[in-house]
């Protein structure tokens, strides 16, 4: 019999993901340059490596946003002294359903997958999740139209 | 010649079918494939929602978005949706020149008839619309296009826990 999706996602690991290619910036670059870099790889996170790569934690688009509201924008402090401190780690064997869960608990959008070592290999998070399910179960997700605006009025006549 | 009477097509029931004898009803794998496409959206947290007006400062919006905790506002004129503003506008369109345009309208920066969901949709739509066209939230309009709502990363990820429990 065919699985469901709750069979899936436990079973299945950040591996079957969409595993985003990882914005890695060093902690003494200027949150500026940072924001600059997130835009281009339209990215809402940048993850803060060391020389080896492994993670010393991440900077967000919503730690952006605090930055200007409550410090009126101060872009040329480097990005460690406002990162966050935990850069949520996951590796390719842990479970979606674990990641589902952890992203509930800390209330965080964005996890690390590190590989063995502990280095950078990939960005995932609520995106991830969400592309997750769409690609295994496209006959519920993206069996859908696109734009249900047009209405019963505009279509008579037509 | 020998007449017969005509027998008119529909006293024939011989060859007739019921239109509804060979539907086959959906089959889901588990209630959450159920819930996914026969739920109504609103089955999902829509609410609490943020909402301003065009003319509010883009400053002033952003204290918004920061002290409700929310990464999406949706801006309202005469009770219509004209826009959304998020956290991704503020890293595309404002952190590099805030200083410049902070005290301007949040109509300059907003992103423009966002693509929407009706209440009277399922789950999936939002899930669709948020995966595959990527848009990061989704206001849900009622049929006479009031605001009821609006479902993000946040909350679809949480309806998904919700069965995982």
């Amino acid at each position: 019999m065919e699985q469901g999706v709750r069979y899936h996602i436990t079973h299945e690991t950040v591996a079957e993901l969409a595993v985003r290619k990882p914005l890695l910036v060093r902690p003494e670059t200027p949150v500026r340059q940072v924001a600059a870099q997130m835009r281009e790889a339209q990215l809402g996170c940048a993850i803060v490596v060391d020389a080896t790569e492994r993670p010393l934690g991440k900077f967000t688009q919503r730690q952006l946003l605090k930055l200007l509201v409550e410090s009126g924008g101060k872009l040329d402090q480097p990005v460690s002294a406002v990162m966050y401190q935990n850069a949520d780690t996951v590796s390719m064997d842990t479970p979606v359903a674990d990641l589902v869960r952890m992203m509930g608990q800390r209330q965080i959008r964005y996890l690390t997958v590190v590989d063995q070592e502990g280095k950078v290999v990939g960005l995932t998070g609520q995106k991830g999740v969400m592309e997750y399910l769409a690609d295994h179960f496209p006959r519920h997700v993206k069996v859908q139209r696109m734009k249900p605006l047009i209405s019963m009025e505009e279509r008579e006549g037509a | 010649m020998v007449l017969r009477p005509q027998r008119h097509p529909a006293d024939d029931t011989s060859d007739f079918e019921d239109p509804l004898s060979r539907y086959e009803a959906p089959v889901y794998n588990d209630e959450f494939e159920r819930a996914l496409c026969e739920d109504r959206i609103t089955e999902m947290k829509v609410t609490p929602f943020s909402t301003i007006s065009p003319s509010t400062s883009i400053v002033e919006a952003m204290s918004i978005m920061l002290g409700n905790d929310v990464a999406c506002l949706m801006v309202v004129e005469n009770d219509h949706l004209v826009g959304i503003f998020t956290e991704r506008d503020v890293l595309n369109k404002v952190a590099e020149r805030f200083d410049q345009i902070k005290h301007l309208p949040v109509s300059l920066v907003m992103t423009h008839e966002p693509a929407v969901v009706y209440d009277n949709s399922a789950p999936a739509m939002a899930l669709n619309l948020m995966a595959v066209a990527g848009f990061r939230h989704v206001p849900i309009l009622n049929m006479s296009g009031q605001i009821v709502g609006i479902v993000g990363p946040r909350r679809a990820v949480a309806y998904l826990r919700k069965f995982l429990m």
